[in-house]
């Protein structure tokens, strides 16, 4: 195991290691574009050099350890170096920072004032090249921005396989360009180069302009879009940054998905994680409604109490996007009382990608694998009401008006979509994002997700609703 | 313009097969620069459906050649007059009058370098080094060295082949 | 320079001298002979080893030692390839001996591969050369029918075929890795080093690239033994060299020189001196990448690295420019930046940027609107070029601007205070327009 000494602090590596691995797993920031640890070393923005004793400067990127090698990160020579591949970096690019959704995440921004900070020594006009050029319906390039790192390029080659991008021309006219056949639209993947790009040149059309990055802060939480569950933030409007006049909906909208942690992590998510602004956005049910009727929350509780205690067999349509909080209130609070079983809220849409090699599961729903774990799943050939008086619904993904007219009905539902046309309880729930909780992905992993705001008023959390409904149980029939 | 040629990608292929015999096993990406000289041999040009059947053909992402393509100073997409009329204007040219060529050229033929001839027989262009240097100035006309250039022979040689 | 102590240029150039009946009436294939028979592999590195042969693409690296990285009997396929892109403006004589002795050419790869353990091997030719690429097909068909080349050259258990691989126009596939990703079907762009290209090169595999004068000289020493070689020259740049001669000189062309003979009487005796009777204003030793020498520089100099490194410059690819009296040294760096500019593969962050730096500012200035500070910038982008790029065309471009600088400031200075140049502006003699 060699030991090497960067900055004169002894550090000890692996084998087969390069400068910039062993820096980072130390703690040790070598400003760099171009290298990402999940991708192969391009050694082409020439910002990671370093001065090794006895032998130079060298890109730290490429260098491989060797024992007893003696690197400075801060030297005279280095930092000048530095200073120059910044200048030469920014020398094309447009200085956008007012109007460039990447401000105050943009590492050319952060390393040219820590590095760098001098005005540009050239009065040549800048070389100008496309702006808001289409990569793809979803992506937005500006290539005056790009600077070449060609992170975008080495991800679809060797992350998500499509070899959707590639740059195209040579010298200062290259360009980062999208494939003609339109590969890069059909990658399900292809929004991590947005995360990847370490400037403001690739751009999600979705969050375009909607909200400076210092007005939002990111909620850990899970992916619902399948059971593999990828941990991602989401990203959202810190209270001191809430909109006063305009729509309360933008302070309760989720404006960006991004996978957890940084960038430099290596972790994925695929393009529904990135769409889940929009599930997450759809319109909610907000009141509860009895047999069609809006009703206050209380009265649809006290309804679906009385309805409870007078049954005789009852059957739950267990959410798979429950989380296993909710699971276990169930249980606790009727587990005796029903029969429950596990229905799938949410199956692949046509055109959705069922499975793949990468991260992308059959199963869309988050927490089947925590539900079965409690309750057998739902046979979909079988009559659920065949010989149950009252059925409760718990999410999406089962048409109530097929239920025959004698059984009585209780809805739990988080969308407007989810509210019964026939007679019934709907009671309006909560999401994932107004609660903390935890699903169980398909390898038994458990995930947390923490509340990214309050729920909203009207609205109960499942958990709190089996409590109140089972309240009477117990009281002789 | 070049007329449009014949010779369909298909035709191609057994000539693309030998060329694939003669590298060793596993260098199907390597026939990306002889194929594509080839195409643009016959079709003047490299055609967009010559893109996709390369790819297919030798099972390379089709980035690839669309990359290559952009790349190398002699591959075109578009297409040139029926002949293609380089001048160098690099070092030792220059020092042998490849300015004063380049413009009594392009006054002869009424174009600026870089452009072609309305009625599409002569696009006139500029290049860097040839690797002729000893005989300079040089002209390379569709691909030929034409030697010790001189702006009376290149002007007699462009009426001969109008 | 006798007739005795050539190498490559040794038979006048007839009609019929590039073909393999030619060659072989000069014992053309005879050595290949003995190699495949009576030698083993590291025999024949350890020959070229001891020549003492250094690179004669521009970076003059000991051939032998090259060689040497290889690993033998490793079990992967290892490539040799002949660097024939010669795109270095004013080099032109590789193209000598690909147009005149292609069998010499061929002779010394399979020998090389036969030191190598090589199977396939490439000749790398620049797209542009047409009649090479006719005669060096022909001479491989001539070699492969007279089982020279393929399964069992000359009925031994060594099989070897060469290759022609034609580029498509990118001065930077000169450069050895760029060239291994150009014969891969990519884009031309350099590698980093580590690894080496003698450990992963073409298509990861051991590869051994060679300029093609470099390997020109094998079979000779391999013949003669690397003592008759080292006997030729100077001790640390042994052998003798081809030099394309090319710009104001009455006589341009391809000379084969002995190294260490006087720079001056070269120019003057072998190349006729200048025309017109101008003074000599400049010479560009090595391709536009050397730093220029003025006139009254060369006197002390002789034809070697050393000599030409001491002045601050290098023998490079051999590729002579000479410039007369009344050439505008102004427009002359435009030339060359507009080259390197046109020619920057864009990989890297300073190469990239700076050549289209300097070409802005060079143009700028011929223009008519130059500032002093400029020069200070053309200074600083080449600095910030030297030694942090891939590969060797960012130094380049700064060495090519730098000596133009430093030795011809007044005329740059001249040009920037009076938006004009001093002389006429222009770069031909006025007998050539």
């Amino acid at each position: 195991m060699p030991e090497l000494f960067i900055d004169g602090r002894p550090l000890q590596a692996e084998n087969g290691q390069t400068v910039i691995e062993v820096a980072r797993a130390h703690g040790i920031d070598i400003p760099h574009f171009c290298w990402h640890p999940a991708l192969s070393v391009s050694g082409s923005c020439r910002l990671c050099m370093v001065e090794v004793e006895g032998r130079g400067l060298d890109i730290a990127c490429n260098l491989p350890v060797a024992d007893g090698m003696r690197v400075s990160t801060m030297s005279p020579d280095v930092q000048r170096r530095r200073r120059e591949m910044i200048e030469l970096t920014l020398l094309n690019h447009p200085v956008d920072c007012g109007i460039c959704d990447k401000a105050g995440e943009c590492t050319l921004q952060d390393y040219h004032y820590e590095h760098n900070g001098r005005p540009s020594t050239s009065i040549d006009a800048k070389v100008h090249a496309t702006k808001f050029h289409a990569l793809s319906p979803r992506i937005v390039l500006d290539n005056e921005r790009c600077v070449l790192c060609s992170r975008c390029v080495r991800f679809t080659r060797e992350v998500s396989g499509s070899h959707g991008l590639g740059i195209v021309q040579r010298g200062d006219a290259s360009l980062v360009r999208a494939t003609e056949d339109g590969a890069f639209d059909r990658d399900a993947y292809s929004d991590n180069v947005i995360d990847l790009c370490p400037v403001g040149a690739l751009l999600s059309r979705a969050t375009l302009y909607q909200a400076r990055v210092w007005y939002l802060q990111p909620t850990r939480s899970v992916c619902p879009g399948c059971e593999r569950g990828c941990a991602v933030d989401l990203w959202h409007r810190k209270p001191e940054w809430r909109l006063r006049e305009l729509d309360a909906r933008q302070n309760r909208a989720i404006v960006r998905v991004t996978p957890a942690g940084s960038p430099d992590d290596g972790r994925w998510i695929c393009n529904k994680g990135r769409d889940l602004p929009a599930y997450f956005g759809r319109r909610r049910a907000l009141h509860a409604s009895v047999d069609g009727e809006p009703a206050p929350l209380a009265s649809a509780l006290a309804a679906a109490r009385d309805i409870v205690s007078a049954s005789r067999r009852i059957v739950v349509l267990v959410s798979s996007f429950a989380s296993n909080e909710e699971l276990d209130a169930l249980e606790s609070a009727l587990g005796e009382r029903i029969e429950a079983y596990v229905k799938r809220d949410h199956r692949p849409v046509p055109g959705e990608i069922v499975q793949d090699d990468l991260l992308i599961r059959p199963d869309k729903n988050p927490n089947r694998t925590g539900a079965l774990a409690r309750f057998p799943a739902f046979d979909e050939t079988v009559r659920v009401d065949a010989s149950a008086d009252t059925l409760i619904v718990w999410g999406e993904g089962f048409d109530t008006s097929t239920v025959a007219p004698g059984t009585r009905l209780i809805v739990l539902g988080a969308f407007e979509s989810d509210r019964p046309l026939r007679a019934g309880v709907f009671i309006p729930i909560s999401l994932q994002t107004e609660r903390d909780g935890h699903y169980t992905n398909f390898e038994g992993r458990v995930g947390a997700f923490s509340a990214c705001f309050d729920k909203p008023a009207g609205v109960a959390h499942a958990s709190e609703v089996f409590a109140a409904i089972a309240e009477r149980i117990g009281v002789a029939a | 313009m070049n007329a449009p040629a014949a010779v369909r990608f298909e035709d191609l292929v057994p000539e693309f097969e030998a060329l694939r015999e003669r590298f060793p096993p596993g260098f199907s990406s390597s026939l990306v620069l002889p194929c594509l000289r080839r195409l643009q041999e016959v079709h003047g040009r490299v055609e967009d459906v010559d893109i996709a059947s390369l790819a297919a053909y030798l099972g390379v992402p089709r980035i690839q050649i669309e990359e290559v393509l952009s790349y190398y100073s002699q591959l075109r997409r578009e297409p040139v007059g029926r002949w293609h009329v380089e001048v160098c204007r690099n070092v030792s040219c220059s020092l042998r009058g490849a300015e004063s060529l380049l413009d009594r050229l392009a006054s002869k033929l009424g174009v600026a370098p870089g452009e072609t001839r309305a009625d599409g027989r002569f696009t006139l262009g500029t290049c860097e080094c040839l690797g002729s240097c000893g005989s300079a100035p040089v002209v390379m006309i569709n691909g030929a060295y034409h030697e010790h250039a001189s702006a009376e022979g290149i002007a007699a040689l462009l009426d001969r082949i109008e | 320079m006798t007739a005795m102590s050539r190498r490559i240029m040794t038979f006048p150039v007839t009609a019929t001298s590039h073909t393999l009946d030619d060659y072989r009436a000069r014992g053309g294939y005879a050595t290949l002979a003995r190699v495949v028979r009576d030698m083993r592999p590291e025999d024949v590195t350890r020959e070229v080893a001891a020549s003492g042969l250094q690179g004669r693409g521009g970076a003059a690296f000991p051939a032998g030692r090259k060689w040497g990285v290889v690993k033998l009997n490793d079990g992967q396929p290892h490539y040799l390839c002949a660097n024939a892109d010669e795109g270095e403006p004013g080099t032109f004589k590789d193209r000598w001996i690909l147009e005149n002795a292609p069998h010499l050419l061929v002779e010394s790869m399979l020998i090389a591969s036969y030191a190598l353990q090589v199977r396939h091997a490439f000749i790398y030719l620049r797209g542009e050369f047409d009649l090479p690429y006719r005669r060096l097909s022909a001479a491989i068909d001539e070699a492969r029918a007279a089982g020279l080349m393929g399964e069992g050259v000359l009925g031994s258990s060594f099989d070897c075929d060469v290759i022609v691989y034609r580029g498509a126009g990118s001065y930077v596939c000169g450069e050895a890795s760029a060239l291994l990703t150009s014969i891969e079907g990519r884009r031309g762009y350099p590698r980093n080093r580590p690894p080496r290209l003698t450990v992963r090169g073409l298509y990861q595999r051991p590869t051994v690239v060679n300029n093609v004068e470099t390997l020109a000289n094998v079979t000779g020493i391999v013949r003669d033994g690397a003592d008759a070689f080292r006997a030729i020259g100077v001790a640390d740049n042994p052998g003798t060299r081809l030099l394309s001669v090319s710009g104001h000189v009455r006589r341009p062309g391809v000379y084969e020189i002995v190294t260490g003979q006087s720079f001056a009487r070269f120019l003057e005796e072998e190349c006729g001196g200048i025309v017109d009777g101008r003074a000599l204003k400049a010479v560009i030793p090595g391709g536009i990448s050397t730093k220029v020498l003025k006139g009254a520089e060369i006197g002390p100099l002789t034809l070697d690295n050393k000599s030409l490194e001491s002045a601050g410059s290098s023998m490079g690819s051999g590729g002579m420019i000479v410039i007369a009296e009344g050439t505008c040294m102004v427009r002359l760096l435009q030339v060359m930046l507009r080259f390197y500019h046109h020619e920057s593969c864009g990989q890297c962050t300073p190469c990239r940027e700076g050549t289209g730096w300097m070409h802005r500012i060079i143009d700028r200035i011929v223009a008519g609107a130059g500032r002093p500070e400029d020069l200070d910038r053309l200074y600083a982008i080449s600095r910030a070029n030297d030694g942090t790029t891939i590969c060797g065309m960012g130094d380049a471009a700064g060495y090519a601007t730098v000596g133009m600088l430093d030795k011809f400031r007044d005329e740059f200075d001249y040009w920037i205070e009076h938006k004009r140049s001093r002389c006429d502006g222009n770069l031909e003699c006025p007998s050539y327009s």
